[in-house]
């Protein structure tokens, strides 16, 4: 009958032509050795085209003997110590699990850290909208998601005199009546009156509320069942288990007070019961969370795509070798190389921040060589121009923070030549960033000790080296261990204790500052008990060099440009990419951690180790990138890639930023804007600070204000005031009608419409106009009595097409 | 206390909104309509026991005369008579039109208007760090406290980091549906000393959410270069543009399609519609209306504000800002509230003149068309003033006469959108010192208001680096509506 019903759900939920052929337990035997402990197991069946099918919902479990029992949430309970067996069916197939019971007459002491946090954790108390939060709620303050066990006993204990606790009757504690809410709570009722938590916590209270031990009831490691997630399509289920390791080697199912959640829910979510549910394919991470512990599982859904079929596409180097074999597994085919007009504008745009001249375009097109050759030419061409300098210096500059607010106008020029000299020298990136972490002197004579101006706490340099150099952002970490990740308030300032000997003293002009190293009074103190606290590497396990007292700083250096550091080549290649696909292989691409997977880890690592046995040469790296077909590819998505943004089997448009755009308009409309306080010539590009033009265009379109070094200072999205901007705005207006504008030119020299309207085509999008294009163009010139205003119409459209407002 | 069991729970592991969150942060779509739709659907899915609520979006819009510098409240809205003279101050206590309401004899007019208005006499917080305007200007306005303050005792400049000011909110989550501007901020900046602006622009929301800043006198007249067509542009050629432009994109259907998400046609077609309809800017053309309604208002950059507000709210827009006009750090000529160097000459002869004139003439006008049953209008200071003459509460000097910034009680003016009229909604202790009754924080005020929009204001964001974050740590006055 059991096995019927079985039957019939399986077959609503799966495919009717799914036949399982055999089951797989995990894990594949259990052991009790405490009274009161429920265990599940996962239930897998395997079918005869080696699918793997979750079967735990429907799977019926049959204890023999009295060992065992099961509970109503389907959880086996110890009963009797012995050894016993649990008959398991499920899929018409039937398998049986071994399970001993021992240790039932020693029930393992009730404690604080064991048993009572987890549960404060799981129904909310310590969440941050509650008392978890900086201040608490209503009076109560506990640790954010309980990361600190012995503030929160302490709260739970002394706060309010002690009268959380009702000792003589412990079920009147008021601990119990505000979440069951048998007096107001502010947070509504969390516990049920008589279930499971409210039991181990009346337990805990009637036991004198013990401690516990944290050599042996702190979790010492957290496990999840399955550790990968792979499911064949869309609408499948996976039954997740999370389990805790202890010290002395006992397991306890967690489960159902572990924090289970998806990245990614529109493609993999979480139902309650720790139940994962393949919304649609792609990929996603859900990240356990039990007890400070962290987990990270990999979830990938595909969907059958009948009548997909792999056609290769060339490979130009490892990059596109690393992109096949995943779009491959995935089944997305790649889109084709874009043209060489789409590739000339966009590597020009990408290298040196501005589209190609007309000349550039037609010597480029009428060029014989065949296509692989002659963009690797362009690539090297442009990589020489000094125009390829300005581009990058406006990156590192903004990463830096160069700006004249903080380091003065003298500094903020001095910071600027030497990033531009780096650039053009193509410094290696760990010499550059030593000389920048190590710089000590005049900001004016050693101009990387600027790094230390705009970040004069040695908390706020902490935080922007880990952001910048490791993409790892501990800024969490300060108050309180990171939620959602492995580091913790210790980490933090352990590693603000690298900085905390840089001291910054006036110079002898006024604008000019002096940074040294302290000889004393530099310690950095731990927030929570004044302790001192001693420089330590994030990852210690490391071959980390010793860390002598008086050279902090040269220490950490060592440990960072270190090949074998696991941040500091992924970080820079990681960014790097960004540049040229609009995303990262890990992206938001200053935000790397455990749940923020990479979607490619294969081509990331090949990209970090090319960059290490290159001697960290930035320039090697991006033209590797460039000359990638999957660079190259076309914007155009087919079938197969359309909803694909995260693997670059096609382009993706993005935004012209504030500089790129306003260049474009100038270059395009032949006019010449004039920015403040800097040498006439100047480009928007090679602008020393964000002072110049400040609240104009650029600041419309996204410039940033320098004042982090996150990239997310930048912005690139589009807004009504933007567009209002180009349709009504000065700068478009007055660019086109420049009196020696290109519009002016050609009206001038009299040009014929054909040539008109290649020209404004050339200028505004790179290429030259397709024929329906020229009869479009042509007539609405001869529609209008003023030629000249025709023509600036026609490349006012073209100025606000989106082919013009992106790199595509 | 407003506390619905089970609510909390979904607030605690908020995965609805963080889906919807996820959705909407990709900061492609800025006033596009279609975080607006999901959001609706992800408010109606959150916070069901809000709707029906009293008051829960009862407005479409909201006015805020937001009187920076902070004006007494002794000498304003909520007199001592029984105090000590040098608590009482210098004015007397007048009868209004609603019984049992007395305001100080500087506002008359107002008290013909006060059954329109709540008075809240019980707003009160205690300053987490610095004590000055713009600490306090940050704290009313964004509903947090700022963290950097700069080696000089002042703030820090505005940065992309900060918490979005309430009309910045406003305009992303509930964005206009006619051709208008979202968010209009007039007749000058918020400012204290050498900082300007903080607290009044959208911070991580980031730019497209920040106000229109018109920051001209609109008793005079103004210039409004980018909602006015170019003069070598008619509507005509800005048409044939338009048709161009169109034709253009979908010559290339490729881009057009993987551009999608930007929303750039809705951008596009929004902004001409901004220019060519006039709408947004006949509704700062004063000229339109008749001599009669702006003497009402008063012939004043304040007066004159106000009664721009209204006509763009009439039109459509969200959030209006209207700061007071006048920061003079305590110079006794100027109209500034902030009287440290002398209170109440100037009270009496500058400032409570205009404000008398202006908000009950708001009130009048709005109510009688209509416009007051849909509108929140609100207003109120960074803080009131000691109640105590002469003695310093901010290290700052004051004159035998003068007050010093008091956030510890003050008042606030509510009304419309249903609001009670004729109320007071808490109380001060005999000397205005402190609440005695149902104590309101900024936040609450917030809360208020984005409640009244239809804004749970309990509602999950996100700031720049991702992190999740409360809209407002405050609680709505649902009492407002009883």
């Amino acid at each position: 009958m059991h096995i019927l019903l079985a039957a019939l759900l399986l077959a609503s939920v799966q495919k009717p032509n799914v036949k399982v052929v055999k089951l797989v337990v995990e894990p594949p035997s259990l052991a009790f050795s405490a009274p009161g402990e429920g265990r599940k197991v996962l239930v897998t069946g395997l079918t005869g085209n080696g699918e793997k099918i979750d079967l735990t919902s429907t799977a019926r479990l049959q204890p023999v003997g009295e060992a065992v029992t099961l509970d109503k949430d389907g959880f086996l309970v110890p009963a009797k110590e012995g050894q016993a067996k649990v008959i398991i069916t499920a899929g018409g197939q039937r398998t049986e699990l071994a399970v001993t019971v021992s240790g039932l007459g020693q029930p393992r002491p009730v404690s604080f850290i064991r048993d009572v946090t987890p549960i404060l954790n799981r129904v909310g108390c310590t969440s941050g909208t509650c008392h978890g939060a900086a201040k608490g709620k209503n009076g109560f303050k506990l640790s954010l998601r309980g990361y600190d066990s012995d503030f929160d006993y302490r709260a739970l204990l002394y706060d309010m005199s002690g009268r959380r606790f009702n000792r003589s009757d412990p079920a009147r504690s008021l601990m119990l009546a505000k979440p069951t809410q048998q007096v107001a709570h502010g947070g509504g009722q969390r516990i049920e009156l008589g279930s499971r938590y409210y039991q181990t916590l009346l337990h805990w209270i009637s036991a004198g509320v013990p401690y516990g031990d944290p050599s042996t009831d702190k979790v010492q490691k957290l496990e999840v069942l399955p550790s990968e997630v792979f499911m064949t399509r869309p609408g499948l289920e996976q039954q997740m288990l999370a389990l805790a390791h202890y010290t002395d080697g006992s397991v306890r199912d967690v489960t159902r007070e572990a924090i289970f959640g998806s990245n990614t829910p529109s493609i993999a979510d979480l139902k309650p019961s720790a139940v994962l549910s393949g919304q649609r394919k792609g990929e996603a991470a859900v990240l356990v969370r039990y007890e400070g512990k962290f987990i990270t599982v990999p979830v990938t859904i595909l969907d059958p795509r009948p009548g997909f079929q792999w056609t290769a596409q060339p490979q130009y180097n490892y990059i596109d070798q690393h992109i096949d074999a995943k779009l491959q597994r995935l089944k997305i085919r790649p889109s084709p190389l874009a043209t060489d007009a789409e590739f000339l504008r966009r590597v020009s745009l990408d290298l040196t921040g501005l589209p190609p001249r007309r000349e550039e375009v037609l010597a480029f097109l009428a060029d014989p060589a065949d296509s692989r050759t002659k963009r690797g030419r362009m690539i090297d061409r442009l990589m020489g121009r000094p125009e390829f300098v300005d581009h990058w210096a406006l990156k590192w500059g903004d990463l830096l923070q160069s700006n004249r607010k903080a380091l003065g106008d003298k500094g903020m020029w001095a910071f600027r030549e030497w990033i531009r000299k780096s650039i053009a020298q193509n410094k290696p990136y760990d010499k550059m960033v030593r000389e920048l972490l190590t710089s000590n002197g005049s900001t004016f004579e050693n101009p990387p000790a600027n790094y230390f101006r705009v970040t004069r706490d040695p908390k706020v340099a902490m935080e922007k080296t880990t952001q910048l150099f490791l993409g790892v952002r501990m800024v969490c970490a300060q108050c309180h261990d990171h939620p959602f990740e492995q580091w913790t308030q210790n980490n933090y300032y352990e590693l603000a204790a690298f900085f905390s000997a840089v001291g910054i003293k006036p110079g002898i002009d006024s604008d000019e500052e002096i940074v040294y190293e302290k000889r004393e009074n530099y310690d950095v103190k731990h927030p929570k008990d004044g302790r001192v606290v001693s420089p330590r590497f994030l990852i210690a396990s490391l071959d980390a060099p010793r860390v002598p007292t008086d050279r902090r700083r040269e220490a950490l250096v060592e440990w960072l440009t270190s090949p074998k550091n696991p941040f500091f080549a992924r970080a820079i290649a990681n960014r790097v990419w960004s540049y040229f696909f609009g995303r990262g292989i890990i992206d938001p691409v200053d935000d790397i951690r455990a749940s923020n997977p990479p979607s490619n880890e294969p081509l990331l690592a090949a990209l970090a180790k090319d960059l290490t046995d290159h001697g960290y040469d930035l320039q090697h790296l991006i033209r590797t990138i460039v000359t990638s077909r999957a660079y190259q590819a076309s914007l155009a998505a087919n079938e197969w890639n359309a909803g694909d943004e995260t693997n670059f089997s096609h382009a993706l448009p993005r935004r012209l930023s504030a500089e790129e755009l306003m260049d474009a308009i100038t270059l395009a409309t032949g006019s010449r804007p004039k920015f403040p306080e800097v040498p006439p010539d100047f480009r928007a590009e090679q602008l020393p600070g964000p002072h110049v033009g400040v609240g104009g265009f650029l600041d419309l379109f996204g410039r940033p204000a320098r004042e982090s070094s996150c990239e997310c200072e930048r912005r690139s999205d589009m807004s009504l005031p933007q567009a209002m901007n180009l349709v009504n705005g000065p700068t478009l207006a007055e660019a086109l009608a420049h009196p020696k504008g290109l519009v002016a030119q050609l009206v001038v020299a009299g040009a014929p419409d054909r040539e008109m309207v290649e020209e404004l085509y050339l200028a505004a999008l790179n290429r030259t106009p397709e024929p329906k294009e020229y009869d479009t163009a042509i007539t609405y010139l001869q529609k209008g009595p003023s030629r000249a205003s025709r023509a600036q119409d026609l490349l006012w459209a073209l100025l606000n097409s989106n082919a013009f407002l992106f790199n595509r | 206390m407003l506390t619905i069991p089970g609510r909390r729970g979904r607030l605690c592991d908020c995965r609805t909104r963080r889906e919807f969150l996820t959705a909407g942060s990709v900061s492609l779509f800025g006033l596009s309509l279609a975080p607006f739709l999901a959001w609706q659907k992800a408010q109606a899915a959150a916070a069901p026991r809000l709707a029906g609520m009293k008051g829960f979006g009862a407005a479409k819009s909201v006015i805020l005369c937001f009187l920076q510098g902070g004006p007494s409240h002794l000498d304003i809205w909520d007199p001592k008579p029984e105090a000590p003279s040098n608590i009482r101050g210098e004015f007397k206590a007048i009868q209004t039109k609603v019984p049992g309401i007395w305001l100080s004899e500087t506002m008359p007019m107002l008290g013909e208007q006060v059954d329109k208005c709540t008075l809240i006499r019980s707003m009160s917080y205690t300053p987490e760090g610095l004590f000055n305007h713009t600490a306090a200007i940050y704290q009313m306005l964004t509903g947090y406290p700022p963290d950097k303050v700069s080696p000089s005792g002042q703030l820090e400049p505005p940065s992309p980091a900060d918490f979005p000011t309430a009309g910045s909110h406003i305009s992303k989550l509930k964005p206009p549906t006619e051709p208008v501007l979202p968010f209009v901020e007039l007749p000058r900046t918020l400012q204290e000393s050498g900082v300007i602006g903080k607290g009044g622009a959208a911070g991580f929301l980031g730019k497209a959410y920040d106000p229109y800043r018109l920051y001209q006198d609109p008793n005079k007249p103004i210039k409004l270069d980018d909602l006015t067509l170019r003069k070598e542009v008619p509507p005509e050629r800005l048409k044939d543009r338009f048709l161009l432009r169109k034709g253009l994109n979908s010559s290339m259907p490729d881009l057009e399609k993987a551009l999608k998400s930007y929303a750039l046609d809705e951008y596009y077609e929004k902004a001409f519609d901004l220019v060519l309809s006039g709408k947004a800017r006949d509704a700062f053309d004063l000229e339109k209306e008749p001599d009669k309604v702006r003497e009402r208002y008063g012939r004043t950059t304040f007066g004159q504000g106000a009664l721009m507000a209204r006509r763009l709210i009439e039109a459509g827009t969200r959030f209006v800002q209207l700061n007071w006009p006048a920061v003079a750090n305590g110079n006794p000529e100027v109209d500034s509230w902030d009287t440290h160097a002398a209170n109440f000459k100037p009270l009496k002869n500058l400032h409570c003149p205009v404000l008398d004139r202006t908000l009950s003439a708001l009130l009048e006008d709005m109510h009688q068309r209509g416009l007051l049953q849909e509108t929140l209008v609100v207003a109120v200071g960074e803080f009131g003033r000691s109640p105590r003459l002469g003695v310093s509460t901010s290290g700052n000097t004051n004159a035998p006469d003068g007050r010093d910034h008091w956030p510890y009680c003050y008042t606030a003016l509510i009304a419309g959108a249903g609001i009670s009229g004729g109320k007071l909604y808490g109380a001060s202790d005999q000397t205005g010192s402190s609440p005695k009754e149902n104590p309101v924080h900024p936040t609450d005020l917030l809360a208020t208001v984005y409640y009244t929009l239809g804004i749970d204001p309990d509602m999950e964001i996100r700031n720049h680096l991702n992190q999740p974050r409360e809209l407002v740590k405050g609680k709505p006055l649902v009492g407002l509506w009883s």
